[in-house]
């Protein structure tokens, strides 16, 4: 009878223990922005302004991401809620947007995307005293300075980089295809931080390789104005390849009314100077033959990666009304640093703001292939991403108006990538390509 | 001396008449209104209860509040040029500009590619002002040769120019896209260290906790006052009855003596200074400033504040100032709420349920989650639609903008029951 008795007591004993130990996920701490059932999110983000066909793109992406995570069970046991605010591209706003987000009662926990490079600049130093992290929708070079963004945590790699990557890519592409060992370069680019910090990569790899600059439109292309100065300057310069760091408008502008004139060098560019679009347009065919894409991350088309394939069945099931871009990649991978670093915290036990930028600082990211994987944590020579892939324009499988249920394409085949140049590598990061000063 | 009592219109002297507020009803209502506005960031009682501004205290409204405040001023410009002297300009934001690249080149830090002074805000805020009345009197010679939509086209030019040279001399303007720092809304006697009194940090005064914004609130009020009180008084002066004359006919008032050069140049420098410093505070107040944003868009921004509000009249510009700035926020909000009510179970949820579209593929006119432009309209498109729209609706129903529609109000209260 005692026997049972110490036996019942012992069971009892363990089974309380085991229901305390089975709701651990409830003891995680948190703070701001976290509640018992919810993790909030936010993004501040270009829903109306000048970049608001790109980022709307991006945003759906994120919220079809974080629709999955929730359906997947959350994070910790609770939901995921995404804020979006709308900063039209204007500084003034976004601020104004920041105040909703860092409130210590209604705010987030940490801020997935915040678009526009003078945005994240002016929100840098509020984000080290709320003691929130940021991921910018911007790739200049200074971000993974630690002066220029404390909490500001960059994907994947800059314009700087992928300029050296691109212009040697462009040498050997002329050597092996065109024949040409020897050819010479001309760079044209926005005025500002964009521009100007992948004309300042373009310079560091014609330096390292010894190919001659013909001519040197740096900050010489102004968005809107009438490009045919610029045209003309290049057609008399005549080099055999061309560096663009300008936007799709420009670009197709540009090419084209250099192509008018009889000029036909090879093509390519930053990320943000080629849009999948243009293939949708008369000057296709000439991207077909005379444009290669560079990108930080895998396009729409490519096979064989398991975060794309996940990506694409998720949306195919939940959003297959919406337009095949190459933005929604941004956008996925964007949210899953987030998640990752969400659930590192989590497993340390500490959702608190505080908490998440410990894990970004700890987190490795594994994007499934989307993108080289990431961390921050340490001295940003070590972990600022050097990788960057090249495509080729297919115009083939380019499907215009395409949406994810009829599963077209974008119309870019893989060349080389992730690839990083031997100067990349060489290159000491200490601080952004073009500096400014302040 | 006021009016005499329970005979409103009935003035005894020049001085009762030219009094800015003459009557007693409207000393008292101004009474409350200061009050009020005193006291409006403060967690109070009784200011929490009245309907519109009880929840501009919280931090985000406080900012949004701030920013119309700084709006305010170059709008108060605008309508001394535009609304009192008649000149149309649409080059408003290239003298904002001006102000804050003035600023930024008295008062910045000097680094290796941006060039900056270092000096304190007693003296980059003024000089501004200064520097753009002084561009300002460069452009008016364009006033007297043209006049009207010529003249509206002129200014346009000047905007341009503006960015131009901002891309000439990025050492004062930043680079391209990125801008640079503006010095910081803070009070020094010369370049110490520790400024006596920091704006953009949370302190206390007196025995209050006061957080940044409230900081500035109250410094920004200051100076709207002061802005407000010299642009009615100039409206009542000889130079405003000078600008009265022009704008109703400048070769008329040329021929009855009035100086239209004179005239013209002292509106454009006035204005322009009142533009410097709301450029500068504008530009400050954002931390980062981009150079694209001194654009024609903001120009036009100015001249639909004052269409809504009502020309000529300070407190047109100030109620076309708080509705332009202040309704894309509610329009935002009011969004959100409905998305709310819509996911929730009040009365009227299945109205806003079929209003409203929460997921992809629910129906409704208007979307809370999805961004994408198009049908269903997203939060951000349904704010440029109501702009527009409010600005057609103004112009064709009521040119003279809220201060012309309270007049009809005021009217019909006065003769009621006999208002007809």
């Amino acid at each position: 009878m005692k026997n049972l008795f110490r036996v019942l007591a012992v069971g009892l004993a363990l089974s309380v223990v085991a229901v305390a130990c089975g709701s651990d996920e409830a003891k995680v701490e948190y703070g701001a922005g976290v509640t018992e059932d919810t993790v909030r999110v936010g993004a501040i983000a270009d829903l109306s302004g000048a970049f608001a066909p790109l980022v709307v793109q991006i945003i759906d992406a994120q919220q079809s991401y974080w629709d999955k995570v929730n359906a997947d069970g959350g994070i910790a046991g609770r939901q995921v809620d995404f804020v979006v605010e709308d900063n039209g591209y204007d500084v003034t706003t976004h601020l104004e947007k920041y105040e909703l987000m860092r409130d210590p009662d209604n705010g987030v926990v940490l801020l997935s995307q915040s678009t526009g490079s003078p945005h994240t600049a002016a929100i840098a130093e509020m984000l080290v005293e709320d003691g929130l992290a940021a991921i910018p929708l911007s790739w200049y070079s200074a971000w993974p300075d630690p002066d220029f963004g404390e909490n500001v945590f960059e994907s994947y790699s800059n314009y700087c980089y992928e300029s050296i990557n691109g212009v040697e890519f462009l040498r050997d592409y002329m050597a092996s295809e065109m024949g040409n060992d020897s050819p010479t370069l001309a760079i044209l680019s926005f005025p500002g931080e964009y521009g100007q910090d992948g004309a300042a990569g373009a310079k560091i790899a014609a330096e390292a390789l010894g190919i001659e600059i013909v001519h040197d439109g740096e900050a010489t292309v102004i968005p809107g104005a009438d490009q045919t100065p610029i045209i003309s300057a290049l057609v008399e310069a005549d080099a055999d390849m061309v560096w663009t760091t300008i936007n799709p408008s420009g670009l197709a502008g540009i090419m084209g009314g250099a192509a008018a004139e009889g000029y036909v060098p090879l093509w390519s560019g930053n990320v943000p100077s080629f849009s999948y679009l243009l293939l949708g347009t008369a000057l296709g065919p000439l991207f077909d033959t005379n444009y290669i894409v560079n990108s930080y991350i895998v396009t729409w088309n490519t096979d064989g990666v398991e975060g794309l394939d996940e990506m694409k069945a998720w949306m195919g099931e939940n959003n297959p009304d919406l337009p095949v871009s190459d933005a929604y990649i941004i956008g996925w991978t964007e949210a899953m640093a987030a998640h990752q670093a969400l659930e590192q915290a989590a497993a340390n036990g500490d959702l608190t703001r505080a908490g998440v930028i410990a894990a970004f600082n700890e987190v490795t990211v594994d994007y499934k292939g989307l993108a080289p994987n990431q961390s921050w944590g340490g001295d940003a020579n070590d972990t600022v991403v050097r990788e960057t892939y090249s495509y080729d324009v297919v115009l083939a499988d380019y499907d215009d108006g395409a949406t994810i249920a009829d599963g077209g394409g974008t119309g870019t085949a893989l060349l080389r990538g992730p690839w990083v140049s031997d100067i990349t590598k060489a290159q000491t990061y200490d601080g952004a390509c073009f500096k400014t000063g302040g | 001396m006021r009016s005499v009592r329970g005979r409103p219109s009935l003035y005894t002297s020049y001085e009762a008449e030219t009094r800015l507020f003459p009557t007693r009803v409207q000393q008292v209502a101004l009474g409350v209104f200061v009050l009020v506005i005193l006291l409006m960031p403060f967690d109070l009682p009784v200011i929490d209860q009245l309907p519109v501004i009880r929840f501009l205290d919280e931090n985000y409204w406080l900012k949004v509040v701030n920013k119309a405040l700084i709006f305010v001023i170059a709008a108060l410009g605008l309508n001394l040029l535009s609304g009192l002297a008649g000149q149309i300009s649409l080059g408003h934001a290239f003298f904002m500009g001006v102000g804050a690249y003035t600023a930024v080149l008295l008062g910045g830090p000097d680094s290796g590619r941006l060039w900056g002074y270092g000096l304190p805000i007693w003296i980059w805020l003024p000089a501004a002002g200064i520097a753009a009345a002084l561009v300002g009197v460069l452009v008016a010679p364009a006033a007297v040769r043209v006049r009207g939509l010529y003249l509206g086209i002129a200014t346009i030019g000047l905007v341009f120019i503006g960015l131009h040279l901002s891309r000439v001399f990025p050492e004062v303007a930043g680079p391209g896209a990125l801008g640079r720092k503006w010095p910081r809304l803070e009070f020094r006697i010369w370049k110490e260290e520790e400024p006596f009194l920091d704006l953009t940090r949370k302190g206390k005064w007196l025995w209050f906790e006061v957080t940044q914004h409230q900081k500035t609130y109250f410094f920004l009020l200051v100076l709207v006052a002061l802005f407000a009180v010299v642009s009615a008084n100039l409206a009542r002066s000889r130079t405003g009855r000078s600008w009265a004359a022009i704008r109703d006919r400048d070769i008329a008032a040329e021929i009855m003596g009035v100086p239209e050069f004179r005239a013209k140049t002292t509106a454009f420098a006035i204005s322009s200074f009142y533009a410097g410093v709301a450029g500068a505070l504008l530009a400050s107040f954002s931390i980062q400033f981009n150079p694209e944003a001194w654009d024609l868009l903001l120009s036009v921004e100015f001249l639909a504040i004052l269409l809504i509000g009502g020309m000529g009249r300070v407190s047109g510009a100030l109620a076309g100032t708080f509705f332009v700035i202040l309704t894309p926020h509610f329009v935002e909000r009011f969004a959100h709420w409905m998305g709310d009510q819509a996911e929730g179970e009040g009365l009227m949820s299945g109205f806003w349920d079929g209003f409203v579209s929460i997921g992809s593929g629910d129906f409704g006119f208007v979307s809370v989650s999805q961004t994408a432009l198009g049908f269903p309209l997203p939060v951000a498109a349904l704010d440029e639609i109501i702009y527009g729209a409010l600005i057609i609706a103004f112009l064709l129903f009521e040119p003279q903008g809220l201060y012309g529609m309270w007049v009809k109000v005021r009217n019909y209260w006065k003769g009621w029951p006999f208002s007809y």
